[in-house]
């Protein structure tokens, strides 16, 4: 099960993901990112703090929109990630691709920096 | 035992019923001859009445064994028999009267006794076979849909008849009038009440019934004819044959069950046709829900839908359109109606409300058809039904009439039915082809995953101084899981284990293509990292933007005891020191094949080194083991990866490999299904 919450501010859009990611539901997490893009959105958010798991399909998705990022100027940070699911972004090497924090201000801190 | 030879009821009794007849004839004419001579012959007017009582008896017992033996007893086939059977007792008739008054009329012959009574008992034995035989026919229609109480009238009936036979034996005298009047009447009552059964009539098709008053009309006429000219034939007082309760019975019975079913096809006629379109529509119907046959598609069934429709509501035109799956608009069956009349009908009713809005939705309509009038010249008024299939609105059914109201509910009753059925069996064909479909992906999947399965070694290259033992099993038909061996000579190995992105199909062909990376790579023999970063590149460019590759890639030599390996974000190793009794996880940076698709890949690799030890066990794995859930959500996790290996250090690698697996499985339950691939590879170095 897999709930997606998209809020978009001033500055950033949020993406809140509540539950697990997987093979089967990793195109709605797609399809999240794809709009706040869209939104023109030079910030994106991911709370994870509800993200109980992500199968490498959802890891797939996030690596798939690194180069657009990239090519966008696009800040893109994790926060609120818990052990577990941050140890499978690690083991992978994503943690070295995306910038994972520990909470909202620490993300906030990134964003109004650059 | 003695046995009945095989005898023929029917020749016997005619036989018998022919030697009784004649008898009686004898008898007869000795009578008379007595009586025109005033002599007393010595034969008791008895004899007349035993021999026609057994006359009657025989000709009974054939027509109802030949009755009963008849396979087409078709209502108008038995009234035809009775109507036949009248028509040669009549014919008779009035060939013997054309021979007596025309022919020899001023012959000595005409005036003779005996001839005058042989043909009188003719015309008597013709008039008692048609008599019975109607009577036998009539209990067939009688009993068509037989209740308990109709067949117990009937036998009563029957033994009424029977009794009736014996009647002029037992009461003699002034007494016969009076009691044969009595039974008359009584019989005449029994007949009407046994006169209502009629079920048979509403069964006749209106031609039919035209037939069976035609035939009615015949028999009620010979039965009337040959009742009075039977009297009129009378050669003596004495010698009256038809005088007997029992024939008086059988032509009341048969005059009287004639006349009723006579006036109630009569008046039957003008709603026939209303039972014959009731018969049309179960038929329809029943051929509606058995037209989904093998071979028969939906075409077929809206074909008869359309036919079903169209009698049921006696429309003058209709057609159908479906919607095809690029939201065009197919005319499939057009009846009765010009593509010029039909192209301006749908103009109208696209202007005309509530018909534009109820076409309009292209979803289902909650509201199952719509009608009423329309303002166009050659059609007045309107039925459109939807039809519904999965949920999705395929198409609609148009019935116009040139007259104004011309639907009424009965109609749409009817045609609402053959609509749901209709959809129904095309929905059924529909599923039925996607089952279809499904099986033969389903062995398509077989094969894929035979395939698949050729893809992982069979044996894995080792040599004495360790073991090593590998096991794989894929959450779906196939999977994305990999490992494979290489020897390159005696003592030195090449070991890979990896898992790709996703499941399923997709994954299942990038682990094809992982291993033809493999195959290619590893004959050139470069160090762990090399070969990862030239993996990498070989596999950036035919990996899809979403999927990455994790692996691990160890490079072992057993003559200097070590083992090089480099980590593309795979799960890290899990390795067993026996000096120290207890499993670590090898965490080297890396990064996974695919993720990041440049030169700078190389950056984020690092390359691990270990001297192993006699006792010492490396266990390599896929993530699908680590995050194996239980029925609580609860993961398998690295912990008790590591208890579980800590626990079994002194088995083989083979042993090992089964206890971690056992583990595994006893984790998950036997309910859970496995949601990914598993995949696990032991190696236990003994020297």
């Amino acid at each position: 099960m897999l709930e997606i919450m998209q809020i978009k501010d001033e500055a950033y859009t949020t993406i809140t993901l509540k539950g697990e990611v997987d093979a089967s539901n990793s195109v709605e997490l797609d399809a999240a990112i794809q709009n706040a893009m869209q939104s023109g959105s030079k910030n994106i958010l991911v709370d994870g703090n509800s993200l109980e798991y992500i199968s490498s399909a959802g890891l797939g998705v996030f690596m798939s929109y690194l180069e657009d990022f990239q090519e966008s100027n696009i800040n893109f940070v994790i926060f609120g990630l818990n052990e577990k699911v941050q140890n499978v972004f690690h083991i992978l090497g994503l943690d070295q691709l995306i910038r994972l924090v520990n909470n909202r201000q620490e993300a906030l801190a990134i964003i109004y920096e650059a | 035992m003695f046995k009945f030879p095989n005898i023929h009821i029917g020749k016997i009794t005619v036989i018998l019923a022919f030697f009784s007849w004649i008898f009686l004839l004898l008898v007869d004419s000795i009578r008379i001859f007595g009586e025109v001579n005033q002599m007393d012959v010595g034969v008791s007017p008895q004899l007349t009445h035993v021999l026609e009582i057994i006359f009657f008896i025989l000709v009974y017992i054939f027509f109802n064994d030949n009755i009963n033996k008849q396979q087409n007893n078709r209502f108008l086939n038995l009234i035809w028999r009775a109507a036949s059977t009248g028509l040669v007792a009549s014919a008779f008739f009035v060939a013997s009267f054309l021979f007596r008054e025309v022919l020899m009329a001023d012959t000595k012959l005409a005036q003779d006794e005996q001839l005058k009574n042989f043909s009188y008992h003719v015309s008597f034995a013709l008039t008692a076979v048609f008599l019975i035989s109607t009577s036998l026919l009539w209990k067939n229609l009688i009993l068509y849909q037989r209740t308990k109480s109709v067949v117990q009238q009937w036998q009563a009936f029957e033994i009424i008849l029977l009794m009736s036979m014996f009647f002029m034996l037992f009461v003699e005298g002034s007494e016969t009038k009076y009691g044969l009047t009595a039974g008359i009447v009584f019989i005449i009552i029994y007949s009407i009440i046994l006169s209502i059964n009629l079920k048979w009539i509403p069964y006749l098709t209106i031609r039919e019934k035209w037939k069976s008053l035609l035939y009615l009309f015949i028999i009620i006429f010979s039965a009337i004819g040959l009742y009075f000219q039977l009297v009129d034939l009378t050669p003596i007082e004495e010698l009256n044959l038809v005088n007997n309760l029992f024939l008086m019975g059988l032509f009341a019975f048969v005059i009287i069950y004639s006349t009723s079913s006579f006036l109630v096809t009569l008046f039957n006629l003008p709603t026939s046709s209303v039972f014959e379109q009731k018969l049309v529509e179960a038929i329809n119907f029943q051929k509606l829900s058995q037209s989904i046959k093998p071979g028969e598609d939906e075409k077929r069934v809206l074909d008869i839908l359309m036919d079903s429709c169209m009698s049921a509501a006696y429309v003058d035109a209709a057609w159908m359109e479906l919607h095809t799956p690029e939201n065009e608009i197919k005319v499939a069956h057009q009846r009765f109606i010009s593509d010029q009349e039909r192209e301006d009908l749908r103009a109208t009713l696209r202007e005309t409300d509530p018909f534009r809005e109820y076409l309009d939705a292209g979803t289902p309509s909650n509201i199952e058809y719509i009608y009423g009038r329309i303002n166009h010249e050659a059609f007045a008024s309107v039925l459109i039904f939807q039809l519904k299939v999965h949920n999705k609105r395929i198409g609609n059914i148009f019935l116009v009439k040139e007259v104004k109201e011309g639907f009424n509910k009965e109609m749409i009753d009817i045609i609402s039915t053959f609509v749901g059925q209709a959809c129904i069996s095309v929905e059924n064909y529909r599923l039925l082809n996607e089952a279809l479909k499904n099986e033969r992906y389903k062995e398509e999947l077989e094969i894929a995953k035979k395939v698949q399965q050729s893809l992982l070694p069979s044996q894995l290259h080792h040599n004495d101084c360790f073991e090593i033992s590998g096991f794989s099993a894929a959450a779906d038909e196939v999977g994305g899981d990999y490992y494979e061996t290489f020897a390159y000579n005696e003592d030195q190995f090449a070991l890979i284990i990896g898992d790709v992105s996703g499941k399923g199909t997709s994954a299942a062909f990038n682990m094809s293509q992982m291993k033809g990376v493999f195959h290619s790579l590893v004959q050139m023999n470069f160090p762990p990292k090399d070969f990862l970063v030239k993996a990498n590149k070989a596999l950036s460019n035919c990996l899809e933007k979403k999927s990455f590759i994790t692996t691990t890639y160890y490079f072992l030599d057993t003559k200097t005891k070590t083992i090089h390996f480099a980590r593309a974000g795979h799960c890290p190793t899990l390795y067993f020191q026996h000096k120290t009794g207890a499993g670590e996880f090898l965490k080297i940076n890396g990064m996974g094949l695919g993720m990041v698709r440049g030169e700078q890949y190389e950056e984020f690799l690092e390359e691990g080194f270990i001297s192993y030890e006699p006792g010492d066990i490396m266990l390599m794995y896929t993530d699908g083991i680590i995050e194996a859930k239980n029925e609580i959500g609860e993961e398998f996790g690295y912990e008790r990866l590591k208890a579980t290996l800590d626990q079994c250090n002194g088995s083989s690698a083979e042993g090992i490999k089964d206890m971690i697996i056992d583990a595994v499985y006893t984790f998950i339950g036997k309910q859970t299904i496995p949601d990914d691939d598993y995949s696990l590879m032991v190696v236990k170095f003994i020297r």
